[in-house]
């Protein structure tokens, strides 16, 4: 990679440092923001720690559960030819973008005590908040593990069973062999469940002690006037997505 | 196993595994559980005050039922109450909470605090109401609105901040219908208290607020409201009063009515009252509530009680009552 | 000659495009077998069957006696492997693309660890274990995947176009790898390619597919020589047989017949066969001198209007195919019974 070709990405960086700088120069609850993140973080500060594991709990069980079933249907739709497969692929490229507060309100209309689903408990309830989630992220599993899966060559699943592997096995060999792209759907989603407000707040309701997660706690806080606090919470959730990615990546690397 | 399935089938499993441990740990917590749940809708200028925390932590160390504060506006509160989805309202809207008793959604409503609502304006007071009657500065501003000298932010979102100002408007006789429409200087934010305060005091305009959003805004660690002070305090019509009400067991099975009476119990307990009555003098060096059990039931302050029964109780054939016969359900001792 | 694999009557077809139509083939154990013909003439498609990755629409197939099913061909798969014409890696190490295949058949670590070092010492990669496959050469790639397929030791070992579009240095590599496996080990190669030249190096026994047809089944020489049947294909031109000797200054001199003498740079003796590309014959109306060692008069007895080009047949004692251009054809002012001559340089003479 010669100079050339870093110059526009560093250009980029430059900028945001840029602006980043300017912004704790220039705006106060902005500075007093990220001091108040390092003290909150450094001091251990028990109520935050809760929400913050919390959060990721909630979160990473979403991913788990959209896991489970997404990826095989991802695979499935990217491997095989079937009647209406095109019509599928749209539904859930389009049903990515669902808006949080519309599901969240159709999950508790749903799970709501006099609902069709209410004996199931989930209003309030932290797994309530992690199966909307989930719900809300299947369709971004499964459409960026299916691309993941059409981006490999055609060959490999040949390759794989002339090597002695089964339709399941060759199967997993195409998945390895987009580890890249399965990598992304999976911290992709992780990003926009514990990012999301929508159903954590519907579904949640922000309780203390209970259901209080960083989105809800930030919209609270912010609402509630106390900008310092939201932007200290703001930090930790950038904080832990991009800690993460950077995990994930690193696991990705090992795995070739 | 790492031959047939490769890496991302080992993810899958682990996914499963973690996915059923989540939830069945759920269950089964929730089986072992020895406490009990009660969900209370409030106001967000009520929760947001810190009292509810407060009383949650004191409640919870003593019984065995963990409270779930549900801080939303009144509109979605009453949606969550005929669900089902809600034990208890906290609510400070009378004319509302009578409507509620009327639907039979509600059962046992209790007054156990009140405090003022205030008119907030900017320092220079340019339409001269500071220590006028509330009506009276209603007029003002309206009149300065109209000659383009002045300003009102309304939060317009249903609550019982709102529901306050309404009433305020039409005892000064205006139609509000046709007041929230003069929009070169009415402004509606459609959002909470603090935002509203936020609101009003970048335009420098006057607003209706409950002490405890202001005091909250103003007197902490910095004045998120520099430009604004508080000009009218006095008067009847400002008077705001807190009272809860137990969802109607017998509408809605799936209530939680006894630990829901456990709760109002305690709010109207010595122990609960003086919570109530302490609140805030530490950081702000006045209460943000004032009791109101003693007043009612002891008389301790006539002038007050008079002023309370005014506002917020009900008639009930000949008499009036913070809770109406027929609105009552088990539980006689509540009403002395 | 026993047979490992039997296909009869097969077709396969592809919705409207039928690749295979009515092949009968037995393929012979412990021996190369090439498959050859033009590009779409079926013989990936026949190698897929033969490696139990498709099945013939109609026909069947047999392999080691058993009749090939559904319910059989996943294990049957493990005795069949197949390298593609365009090199498949998974995108790993080498040593792991090597030991994917190994996994499936049960072979301890160690075992594994040392077919690795086997096989690609036989195809020249040694200590190549760690690096990334994707990231050779196409050569080193091509022959990663043969030694992957080598390592498999299955009793049939499919190669489509193993060295096309390898230089020379790694298509010897692999062509010495292919037969070091038949000799040493007991398996049996079937090879498609359309390279004519490979075709008689490597095996014996040659199949020739136009078409998805089978239009010969025989020797390789048998179709090199037989133009009729190559008609239109990579048909060699000018190919002929004699016996050749050689001279004291260290070229052949090949006597084919029609007292025609042709002078070859090259070293064998005895009984030969030998071609000359039309390409590198330059054509005259007069004899020149030139450092050119074979000068042929002749007349030119048919003439094929191609277009732009023209075939001429000369007949020079022997038949010999010269092609020209259409201007420089009425430039010369060149018909039929035109005396001509006919040069070419002792080392356009290829060895077939």
């Amino acid at each position: 990679m010669n100079l050339r070709s870093k110059f526009i990405p560093t250009i980029f960086f430059l900028f945001f440092l840029i602006v980043i700088t300017a912004l704790i120069v220039l705006v106060r609850e902005f500075r007093e923001g990220v001091a108040g993140a390092f003290l909150l973080i450094i001091s251990g500060n028990p109520e935050v720690i809760e929400i913050t594991l919390r959060s990721i709990y909630i979160s990473g069980t979403a991913t788990a559960l959209a896991i489970v079933w997404s990826m095989p249907i991802g695979l499935i739709i990217g491997l095989k030819d079937f009647f209406g497969k095109r019509f599928f692929k749209g539904i859930f490229n389009a049903l990515i973008g669902i808006p949080t507060v519309a599901l969240g309100l159709v999950l508790y209309l749903m799970w709501s005590s006099t609902g069709p689903f209410g004996f199931l408990s989930l209003f309030l309830s932290p797994l309530g908040v992690a199966l909307g989630q989930a719900i809300l992220i299947t369709p971004i599993m499964v459409s960026f593990t299916t691309s993941a899966v059409e981006a490999v060559e055609p060959d490999i699943k040949d390759l794989a069973k002339t090597l002695g592997a089964s339709e399941v096995e060759a199967a997993f060999a195409i998945l390895k062999e987009s580890t890249a792209g399965v990598s992304l759907a999976i911290v992709g989603s992780f990003n926009r469940a514990i990012a999301e407000l929508g159903i954590a707040l519907m579904i949640g309701q922000n309780i203390r002690g209970q259901t209080r997660v960083l989105t809800t706690a930030i919209a609270m806080e912010t609402a509630g006037g106390d900008i310092t606090r939201s932007i200290a919470l703001a930090i930790i959730l950038l904080a832990i997505v991009l800690s993460i990615n950077l995990i994930i990546n690193l696991f990705q690397r090992r795995l070739k | 196993m790492r031959t047939k399935f490769g890496v991302w089938g080992i993810v899958i499993i682990v996914a499963a595994i973690m996915s059923i441990a989540s939830v069945a740990g759920t269950f089964f917590y929730l089986q072992m559980s020895t406490r009990q749940k009660l969900v209370v809708t409030t106001t967000t200028s009520l929760y947001d005050t810190g009292l509810l925390d407060e009383i949650e932590t004191r409640f919870e160390s003593k019984y065995p039922i963990d409270i779930y504060f549900i801080s939303v506006g009144s509109g979605i509160a009453i949606q969550f109450a005929q669900r089902g989805d809600a034990d208890m309202l906290l609510v400070h809207a009378p004319s509302e909470e009578l409507k509620f008793l009327q639907d039979n959604y509600g059962v046992n409503r209790k007054i156990f605090a009140y405090n003022f609502f205030e008119i907030v304006g900017p320092t220079d007071d340019p339409a001269h109401i500071e220590g006028l009657s509330p009506i009276d500065a209603l007029s003002q501003i309206v009149a300065a609105g109209r000659n383009s000298t002045a300003l009102w932010v309304s939060r317009g979102d249903g609550s019982g901040t709102h529901v306050k100002e309404k009433e305020l408007w039409a005892a000064a006789n205006f139609n509000w219908t046709l007041i929230r429409d003069e929009v070169s200087w009415f402004k509606e934010t459609g959002s909470g208290m603090g935002k509203t305060l936020i609101t009003a005091n970048g335009l420098r305009a006057y607003t209706l607020t409950d002490i405890g959003t202001f005091l909250a805004y103003s007197a902490g660690s910095t004045n998120q409201v520099p430009n604004l002070k508080t000009l009218v305090t006095e008067g009847a019509e400002l008077l705001n009063v807190y009272s809860d009400i137990a969802v109607n067991i017998t509408k809605n099975p799936k209530a939680n009515f006894e630990a829901a009476t456990t709760f109002t119990k305690f709010m109207i307990s010595e122990e609960g009252q003086e919570i109530i009555g302490n609140y805030g003098v530490a950081t702000y060096g006045q209460a943000l509530f004032y009791p109101a059990v003693d007043i009612l039931e002891n008389n301790s302050n006539p002038t007050m009680a008079q002023m309370i029964k005014n506002y917020a109780y009900f008639d009930d054939d000949d008499t009036r009552t913070e809770c109406p016969l027929q609105y009552r359900y088990g539980h006689p001792e509540l009403y002395g | 000659m026993s047979t490992i694999a039997e296909l009869n009557n097969i077709s396969k077809i592809y919705g409207e495009i039928t690749a295979i139509k009515n092949l009968t083939l037995k393929i012979p154990r412990n021996q190369i077998f090439t498959l050859i013909g033009p590009n779409g003439s079926g013989k990936t498609t026949l190698l897929k069957i033969l490696a139990f990755l498709e099945k013939p629409t109609k026909g069947t197939v047999t392999f080691n006696g058993e009749l090939v099913k559904e319910g059989n061909l996943d294990r049957l798969r493990l005795n069949s492997t197949m390298v593609f014409q365009k090199t498949a890696l998974f995108d790993t190490s080498v040593a792991k693309n090597i030991a994917y295949g190994l996994k499936f058949r049960g072979f301890s670590k160690n075992e594994i660890d040392e077919k690795l070092r086997s096989v690609l010492k036989m195809v020249r990669l040694e200590g190549y274990e760690k690096r990334r496959a994707k990231k050779l050469s196409g050569g080193e790639q091509q022959r990663v995947s043969l030694a992957r397929a080598i390592a498999l030791g299955t009793e049939l070992l499919l190669l489509d176009e193993p060295t096309a579009n390898l230089d020379q240095k790694n298509m010897s590599i692999t062509e010495a790898a292919i037969s070091q496996i038949v000799q040493e080990r007991n398996t049996t190669i079937v090879l498609a390619t359309h390279n004519m030249l490979q075709m008689k190096t490597l095996s014996e026994n040659v199949a020739l597919l136009i078409n998805g047809e089978l239009v010969h089944v025989g020797k390789a020489i048998e179709i090199l020589e037989d133009t009729k049947k190559l008609a239109g294909f990579a048909r060699i031109e000018n190919i002929f047989s004699g016996i050749s000797c050689i001279t004291t200054d260290g070229t052949a001199i090949i006597d084919v017949g029609g007292d025609v003498r042709i002078e070859a740079a090259l070293k064998k003796e005895g009984n030969i066969s030998v071609f000359i590309k039309p390409e590198d014959i330059i054509l005259s109306k007069n004899q020149f001198t030139s450092s050119a060692r074979n000068v042929l008069k002749g007349k030119i007895v048919e003439v094929y209007d191609l277009g732009s080009v023209v075939r001429l047949k000369v007949d020079v004692g022997k038949s010999f195919t010269v092609q020209i251009t259409k201007r420089s054809f009425s430039e010369m002012g060149l018909n039929l019974n035109t005396e001509v001559f006919l040069t070419f340089k002792a080392s356009s003479v290829q060895i077939i």
